[in-house]
Formats: C-alpha cells, sequence, structure tokens
C-alpha cells in the first residue's frame, strides 16, 4: 500500500518522459492534469483532436482513477488500469514515431 | 452527497498564488465532478480513512467547512476525530523515497525537469506535514509546511524554494511562468541540503519523536 503512491507516480514519469523526448515547440508536457495537458497543446499549436492528444487524456483520465483508488486495496478492476496504462504509454510512443503531431 | 472546502481557504491563508480545495462525498460514481476541481471520495473511502488515522482524515478533520450537504448532516463532523496518527515514519519514509527517484530523475535525464522539481517540492511538503502531524503540537497541512516547523524547518534559499513551488503547479494549474534551466539549477543545487533535512527528521521520528 506504501507503495502504490510512489510506484504511480513512476507511472506518470514514464510517460511524460516518452512524451517529453521529443523536442516540442514551445513547452514539455510538465504533468498529466487536464489542465497541464491544455496548456501543452495550447502553446505547442497541438491539433486538440488528433491521436496523441486522445491517448494522453486517456492516460490521465486513468491516472486519476489510480490516484483515487491508491489507498485502497488492489481489486481486479485496479490492476487492469495499471496494465491500461502501460498499454497507453507504449500506445503513446508509437504515435510519436510515427506521425508528425 | 457533501460538499466541504478545506485547506488555504479555511485557513484564511489566501494569496494570489493559492487555488480552493474542494472535497466531494459521493455514493458510487457522480459525473458532475471532475477530478480537476474536487478531491472525490466515497463515504466507505472517507471512514476508512478516519479509521486509519490517515493524514488527510486528520487534515479534514482539522480544516474543512461543510458547502452543501443533501440532507443538512454534517458527514465529516458527525465521524468525531480520526484514530491517532501511527505511520509517522513509513509515511516519512515514503516521501523520502519520492523525493531520492525525483532527484535520480532529474540528474539521468533532461525531458521532464519540472516534474522532477515538482515531485521534490510535493516530497518536501508531504514529507513536513506527516512529521509535524506525527511529533509537534500543532500540525501544519499548508503549502508551505515545510517552512513552518520551528527549529526543523528547511532552510534552503528563497528562491530556490520558490522554483519548486512554482514547478508543481505548472504540473498541476498549469498556470505560471515555465522554468528556466538556470531556475532549475538553483533549485538543484539545494537537493543536497534537502536530503540531508529529511535525513535527519527521519531519524528523529525513527529515535521515538513521534507522538503516538
Amino acid at each position: 500500500m506504501q507503495h502504490e503512491f510512489n510506484n504511480r507516480i513512476a507511472a506518470q514519469r514514464a510517460i511524460l518522459r516518452v512524451i517529453n523526448r521529443k523536442s516540442w515547440s514551445s513547452e514539455q508536457l510538465f504533468g498529466l492534469s487536464s489542465k497541464a495537458i491544455d496548456r501543452w497543446v495550447s502553446v505547442n499549436h497541438i491539433e486538440s483532436g488528433s491521436e496523441l492528444v486522445k491517448l494522453i487524456r486517456d492516460v490521465s483520465a486513468k491516472m486519476f482513477f489510480l490516484a483515487n483508488k491508491s489507498q485502497e486495496q488492489v481489486s481486479d478492476e485496479y490492476t487492469a488500469v495499471r496494465v491500461e496504462i502501460a498499454a497507453a504509454c507504449d500506445a503513446i510512443r508509437i504515435e510519436l514515431e510515427g506521425a508528425a503531431v | 452527497m457533501h460538499i466541504y472546502a478545506f485547506g488555504s481557504v479555511c485557513r484564511g491563508d489566501v494569496s494570489p498564488g493559492s487555488d480552493i480545495d474542494l472535497l466531494a462525498v459521493v455514493q458510487g460514481h457522480d459525473p458532475r465532478f471532475s477530478p480537476d476541481d474536487y478531491s472525490i471520495y466515497s463515504y466507505e473511502r472517507i471512514r476508512e480513512i478516519w479509521a486509519e488515522g490517515n493524514p488527510f482524515a486528520w487534515h479534514l478533520a482539522i480544516e474543512s467547512k461543510l458547502l452543501y450537504s443533501c440532507n443538512e448532516s454534517d458527514f465529516l463532523k458527525s465521524l468525531g476525530k480520526p484514530t491517532a496518527y501511527k505511520n509517522c515514519l513509513q509515511d516519512c519514509e515514503k516521501f523520502f523515497a519520492l523525493f531520492k527517484k525525483a532527484r535520480a530523475s532529474f540528474e539521468s535525464q533532461a525531458e521532464s525537469k519540472v516534474f522532477d522539481l515538482s515531485m521534490v517540492f510535493l516530497a518536501i511538503r508531504n514529507f513536513a506535514t506527516c512529521f509535524s502531524l506525527g511529533t509537534l503540537d500543532k500540525p501544519d497541512f499548508s503549502r508551505s509546511s515545510a517552512l513552518r516547523l520551528g527549529k526543523h524547518t528547511l532552510s534552503i534559499p528563497g528562491d530556490a524554494y520558490k522554483v519548486l513551488e512554482r514547478s508543481r503547479i505548472l504540473c498541476t494549474r498549469a498556470i505560471g511562468e515555465p522554468v528556466s534551466d538556470g531556475e532549475a539549477q538553483v533549485a538543484f543545487g539545494q537537493f543536497s541540503r534537502i536530503e540531508e533535512w529529511m535525513k535527519g527528521l527521519l531519524a528523529r521520528v525513527g529515535n521515538g519523536a513521534a507522538r503516538i
């Protein structure tokens, strides 16, 4: 239970590293809050409906799910979301490699 | 459904940079509440953190005000005092680990330095809050808790602390000027001092200073 908090931060860091490996025109993505994503999309003139932005918003929502559940017992649902976050990280990496955003 | 304000607005500790912390206590999923704007908890989970003596339960017990009640009851008040706080050492160790990971990440890459600075700030703040709750007469739940610990206060230059705080606000509320490389280095220059401060307080808690 004590490790869940830090594991969630580590997952967020891993996703941000994938995204910020690309040199964005204005600012890196600072965090995975909706407001941070909104700012990053706006200042870098990224298409808000792009697949990349959808993937990032989706993973952000999953992170918030884990945040709300982080002190609770690990459930099947919780485990499933963690797997989905790992998959989303891969999908973001592939999207960044394959698409001009 | 119950809605509470908590934190700085309840302490009267407001500034241009402070936000309003809101808690929604709900039954099941309630799509009306965004996690960007509210801390969202179920009634069951609130009862659990009360029973655990969780620091957030103490924060709410000491610094919250009811804004709306679906049945005119004050749910949090009805729970009485949370269980005594027992996990000071474990919580401080957890936030020390958070700090060390953020430091290692900052030193090893250039891509997400603002996020790592933000995590250093989160670690400092939560560490100080848990230390104050576990060992001092008066807990401090404020954003500046590390600077309000009396003789245990974190002593780093104000400009470095401000960079860490700004990074945290950039990562969450996404407001403020970006942190320059030079500013990041100013904050980084204090990491060793922050680590020593945490180690010193951890030793104190480990030696039984915690008020259990």
